[in-house]
């Protein structure tokens, strides 16, 4: 196979230059930030450290998967933040109060993520309402629920084999990072090298034709929903054995660093093309952005500042870059 | 010559709906029942100070209902008016703690509100990124600095002039008087003035709109800045209704906007609602809110039901679109 | 001698691979219904959208007014007082008749400035008395039939005082007491000195209502005349006629047993009672107008919009086919009208649209195997001779005769027994036109059934073995090769009375 072919293969449906030019400025941009902060802090470029990071963006890299496929079909999901969160309520409710053994807890938790990404996907397919409308208001069910169960209570107490999926090394690497690798690889190939991939962003470039070509595309995008769930459901689970307590207000904000992270990886908005190596770029320019702030002394939550900014702008850039293809 | 009867059904199955058609009815018999409903379970909540409450918790809904009417009339959509009141919110009770005159304090207060309102329009009118993106940015990104600049801090002790919330006049809160007078205007003009008869065009069909020489591009960014301009003064409500502002000021505060929006029976696709109807759906929710107090219901249902309510509200209006549409 | 409102002169009109219009000169007197005719694909969409202000033309001049202009946009046409009403809305449905006329030029009251609605409806009402209509003006638009939708849009047109209104397909959905309330409202326009341009393709409202008919054919301007001067035969034979060239190779086949029956076939609103088979190396052409309901039957039978009842047989075997996945998979393909919008995918490559439809049978282990692909599309793009100078170049950049052969070779390339065609040669150069001609013959040599829906008589006639012509959503009229003309055809499509082209066989034709 000639250099070339190799090459092509690698740029899908031959924006090779556009997805160079901005795969290649997210790793530029990823050197810098990671050059600044480590001049601002020297703990920063330790190993130990990176991989403490690792744990915290493991959460959303998880749900930034199936994101960015919807993101690429065209729709959207708002309600994953939700999801976790009533995912992680629902976990300890199942194992404390239904007195679930722990594995099947834990089965019985990914089935209700993944329930919930049903229901979200039933809406969009079947009634056929905007994705947007019905995963905001599923935003505001799901967490309702998730307050309403667990009348803000957390469960706490769970054992040290558990705690382990949370906090624990395998090798170097903390556990949920090499999950999370593994999903991401997984994923990766599925989108780039699969038939069902393809369609994907068939769907996202011209569905009627997607439908004339005999791609299932309702099935699909049933499906993407459905994943979108179980991943919200997989990282809630992974939350709890983490910070060893439930919450109901987890991952309150959360579909914000998702989508960020999709986009900022090169994701158009409006669908049709993106990539799991763009996202994951995105996904740690984000993460390191939070990492850096905190560092500089701005507290957990008013990191949000720069999701925000950084989430239109990257809007901003693409339909740039778009229009100049 | 034939007269053509422009109300004979052509085989659509309308009478099922016909009630339905005139959402705002609807809504007022239910809200009514509602209210008979909870009235007979517990007596007290007929009592004077209850309804004044209830009406003051739905004053700045509701007149925050009034510019995000607009938006979702235009078709477009405001997640950020939360953060927005957070600001305005926190700003105004920390000027008034530094001694500014209370007037002038309001007065920057709705200014920063209506800018804010402006940016998210500029960046969906003119630099034409949806509004989805735009507003879920602005909600964060206002959110973070609000948070960031109080610390988690309250703020209290403001001087007796700027809580103009507690305050009554011939017996009636001033937060509800605030409401029934902007309500009215607003009502008249979105009924009355060109301009907000354009917003259902927009909304309605733009490309229409465009070709009947309307500036969808001015019109978009107009509606963002009124939203702005209401939530703000929803925020002068909201911070001057306790003697304390507290840092996650508003937080949820659009969904309950939206919902009372959407209940009220103006269509998430743009081009239909009133501000009457929108009226109706901020009251029905503060009912229910309180409600679900008096009823012993735990208060973290509240969301849930919230979501529900769009959901149904939505795939209402979808079904009825579908049933009246004749090919 | 009065001058016209908007006069072209020598236009042309190019788009990639085809030219739309050439040289074509057309006017409009003010207080005229000016009638516009021709085949589907003659050039009348182009040149009432370069009217509209949609396109702008490559050549010619146009004047309005007695004033040279160029028509920059469709709200620049909107302002200059051109008016059009096409088959998509341009309406708000959620708003009433009255506001929906008066949108943007609400009636004010003159102290307050704002909107009298009392002044709006009496307006409205007014406006519509005028055209000879009744209607409830507060009623919402989205109700309405289409019939009445049609009247507020000329309403709409005649407040907003058009010099010049388009009228495309006006009736082709409207009932026999529609119509005639529909041309009372024409003639009332054009008794105020409005210039109506009104394309159909039903001869008798041609007849009984326009002043002066135009001819296209294949972008040329065949003649402008008086109606009174021209009879239907006349129009028809200008409309078609031309020779049948050699440009349609059908290689003589062994007809085998049906490979495709259909009986019965309903799907409300698109396919009204079809019964019809296809035998194995046949070639069977769908005639018939737009809208006479062909796409939609190849759409119902593909899967797109399942049937509701019905029974398809496939190679004897009954089939259900509710969606187009079952529909390939039963050896049906379906080459869409819509190349662009239905058949290809743009922004992806020409391999990857090649490949489409049968990606999941390139697969080694569940990974779509590069070479398997290339290797196929290789061989289609030799085979159809499609012009690129690669396997990756984006299908938005090839011309409309190599994008065609994109299409088909998808669809050839999931070995399909029964293959429907959709205007295969719509819009495509002479040289692919043969080459997608030739290619036919070939699959039906090899043995598939090939439904071929076209527009284009002369290419209905020269490749058909057996020509089925619809109307209405349903087939009326079934006819062997070599024995029935084109004139016969075009009657049966249009429902005219076959005696009335019996003339038309002893003109002269060019």
């Amino acid at each position: 196979m000639t250099l070339e072919r190799k090459m092509l293969r690698r740029s899908f449906f031959g924006m090779s230059a556009f997805l160079k030019s901005q795969e290649g400025l997210l790793l530029l941009i990823l050197l810098v930030v990671m050059f600044i902060l480590s001049r601002m802090s020297t703990q920063f470029l330790t190993t130990g450290n990176l991989l403490a990071l690792t744990r915290l963006f493991v959460e959303v890299g998880l749900m930034t998967l199936p994101m960015t496929m919807i993101i690429i079909t065209g729709g959207v999901d708002l309600s994953v933040g939700s999801m976790f969160g009533f995912t992680a309520v629902m976990l300890g409710a199942v194992w404390q109060y239904w007195g679930l053994p722990l594995p099947a807890a834990i089965v019985v938790t990914l089935g209700i993520g993944t329930l919930c990404g049903l229901f979200n996907g039933l809406l969009v397919t079947r009634v056929r309402l905007p994705p947007l409308i019905v995963t905001l208001a599923t935003l505001a069910i799901y967490r309702g629920l998730a307050f309403g169960v667990s009348q803000a209570r957390s469960v706490r107490g769970w054992p040290e084999s558990f705690q382990f999926l949370g906090q624990g090394y395998l090798g170097p690497f903390p556990i949920q990072f090499l999950l999370w690798v593994s999903a991401a690889v997984a994923v990766a190939l599925f989108l780039g090298r699969t038939a069902y991939g393809r369609y994907v962003y068939a769907i996202g470039n011209n569905e009627t034709a997607a439908r004339f070509s005999g791609i299932p595309v309702d099935r699909l995008k049933l499906a993407l929903f459905a994943f979108s769930g179980f991943m919200a459901s997989l990282a809630g689970t992974i939350f709890v054995a983490r910070v060893t307590t439930t919450r109901a207000d987890a991952g309150t904000g959360m579909e914000l660093d998702v989508i960020a992270a999709v986009v900022l990886g090169g994701t158009s908005i409006s669908g049709g093309s993106g990539s799991i190596v763009g996202t994951t770029l995105g996904l740690l320019i984000i993460s390191l952005l939070r990492n850096g702030l905190t560092l500089a002394g701005i507290k957990g939550d008013a990191t949000v500042i720069i999701i925000g900014a950084v989430l239109v702008l990257a809007v901003w850039l693409n339909r740039l870059f778009a229009r100049q293809r | 010559m034939n007269a053509t009867n422009a109300f004979a059904p052509t085989g659509t199955r309308r009478s099922l709906l016909a009630p339905l058609q005139s959402q705002e009815a609807t809504l007022a018999i239910f809200l009514a029942l509602l209210v008979t409903g909870l009235a007979v379970a517990t007596p007290a909540f007929l009592e004077a100070q209850n309804l004044r409450d209830v009406l003051v918790n739905a004053s700045f809904p509701a007149i925050a209902a009034i510019g995000m009417t607009m938006v979702i009339v235009s078709a477009e959509i405001d997640i950020s008016i939360g953060s927005i009141l957070a600001v305005v919110a926190v700003l105004t009770g920390n000027l008034a703690l530094t001694g500014m005159p209370i007037p002038l304090v309001f007065l920057i207060g709705l200014l920063a509100g209506t800018l804010l309102g402006a940016l998210n329009g500029a960046l969906v009118a003119y630099a034409r990124i949806p509004s989805i993106i735009v507003t879920l940015g602005a909600l964060s990104f206002w959110r973070g600095l609000v948070i960031y600049l109080t610390q988690g801090a309250w703020i209290y002790n403001m001087p007796e002039a700027f809580h103009f919330a507690q305050r009554s006049w011939l017996g009636v809160p001033i937060p509800v008087w605030m409401m029934i007078v902007l309500i009215a205007l607003a009502g008249l003009f979105m009924r009355y003035s060109p301009l907000g008869r354009q917003f259902y065009a927009v909304g309605g069909n733009r490309q229409a709109a465009m070709l009947a020489g309307i500036p969808i591009k001015r019109r978009v960014f107009l509606v963002f800045t009124l939203n702005g301009f209401f939530a703000a003064i929803a925020a002068l409500i909201y911070a001057s209704r306790f003697s304390v502002v507290q840092s996650n000021a508003g937080l949820g505060f659009e969904f309950q906007v939206i919902t009372a929006v959407v209940v009220g029976g103006t269509s998430i696709m743009g081009g239909t609602g009133t501000i009457w109807g929108s009226f109706l759906g901020a009251l029905l929710l503060a009912v229910i809110g309180t409600g679900m107090t008096f009823l012993k219901v735990s208060p973290y249902w509240l969301q849930t039901v919230q979501g529900s309510l769009i959901l149904l509200a939505v795939v209402l209006d979808v079904v009825r679109r579908r049933q009246v549409l004749v090919r | 001698m009065p001058e016209p409102i908007i006069e072209l002169r020598n236009i042309s009109k190019a788009f990639p691979g085809v030219q739309a219009l050439s040289d074509v000169s057309f006017d409009v007197f003010p207080g005229e219904v000016h009638a516009l005719v021709g085949e589907n694909g003659a050039g009348k969409s182009t040149l009432i959208k370069i009217i509209a202000g949609v396109y702008q033309p490559d050549a010619g001049t146009i004047h309005f007014d007695h004033q040279p202009v160029q028509i920059m946009n469709p709200r620049h046409a909107r302002e200059m007082g051109i008016a059009a009403i096409y088959q998509e809305s341009s309406l708000y449905n959620e708003l009433s008749v009255a506001e929906n006329i008066f949108m943007g030029r609400h009636p004010r009251s003159s102290r307050l400035g704002t909107v009298d609605w009392e002044a709006m409806y009496r307006e409205a009402e007014a406006v519509l008395n005028r055209l000879g209509i009744q209607m409830d003006v507060r009623a919402k638009v989205g109700g309405l039939s289409t019939a009445n939708r049609q009247r507020v849009e000329m309403a709409k047109a005649l407040s907003q005082q058009a010099k010049v209104l388009i009228m495309d397909e006006p009736t082709a959905s409207l009932t026999q007491h529609d119509v005639e309330a529909l041309f009372s409202a024409v003639r009332f326009l054009r008794e105020h000195g409005v210039g109506i341009i009104y394309i159909s393709h039903r001869l008798e409202e041609v007849f009984k209502l326009a002043d002066r008919v135009t001819v296209l054919r294949d972008g040329h301007l065949v003649d402008t005349r008086p109606v009174k001067e021209a009879t239907q035969s006349q129009l028809v034979s200008m409309m078609v006629g031309r020779t049948l060239d050699t440009l349609f190779p059908k290689e003589e086949t062994v007809v085998g047993p049906p490979i495709l029956r259909v009986r019965n076939l309903r799907r409300r609103g698109l396919v009204n009672d079809v019964s019809f088979e296809v035998r194995r190396g046949e070639i069977v052409g769908l005639a018939g107008l737009v809208g006479a309901g062909r796409s939609e039957l190849a759409q119902v039978l593909f899967g797109i919009y399942p049937a509701e009842s019905g029974t398809i047989e496939i190679e004897g075997k009954p089939v259900v086919i509710r969606e187009p996945r079952q529909a390939l998979a039963m050896g049906l393909a379906y080459v869409p009208e819509d190349r662009q919008r239905q058949g290809l995918i743009l922004p992806m490559t020409v391999r990857d649209n090649i490949s489409l439809a049968i990606l999941e049978t390139l697969t080694r282990l569940g990974f779509v195997s590069d070479r398997d692909e290339d290797r196929i599309a290789q061989a289609y793009v030799e085979r159809l001779q499609i012009r690129t100078p690669s396997l990756q170049q984006l299908a938005m950049n090839l011309s409309g005769g190599n994008q065609q052969k994109i299409v088909v070779s998808k669809w050839l390339a999931s070995k399909p027994r029964i293959l429907i065609l959709d205007e295969p040669t719509r819009g495509i150069d002479v040289g692919a036109k043969a080459e997608i001609h030739r290619l036919m013959s070939q699959l039906a040599q090899q043995g598939l059934g090939i439904v071929m829906i076209s527009s284009e008589l002369p290419e209905i006639l020269g490749m058909s073995d057996r020509i089925l012509v619809m109307r209405k959503n349903t087939i009326v009229g079934e006819y062997l090769r070599g024995q029935v003309t084109q004139e016969q055809i075009i009657a049966a499509a249009m429902g005219l009375d076959q005696q009335i082209m019996h003339g038309a066989n002893t003109l002269e034709r060019h």
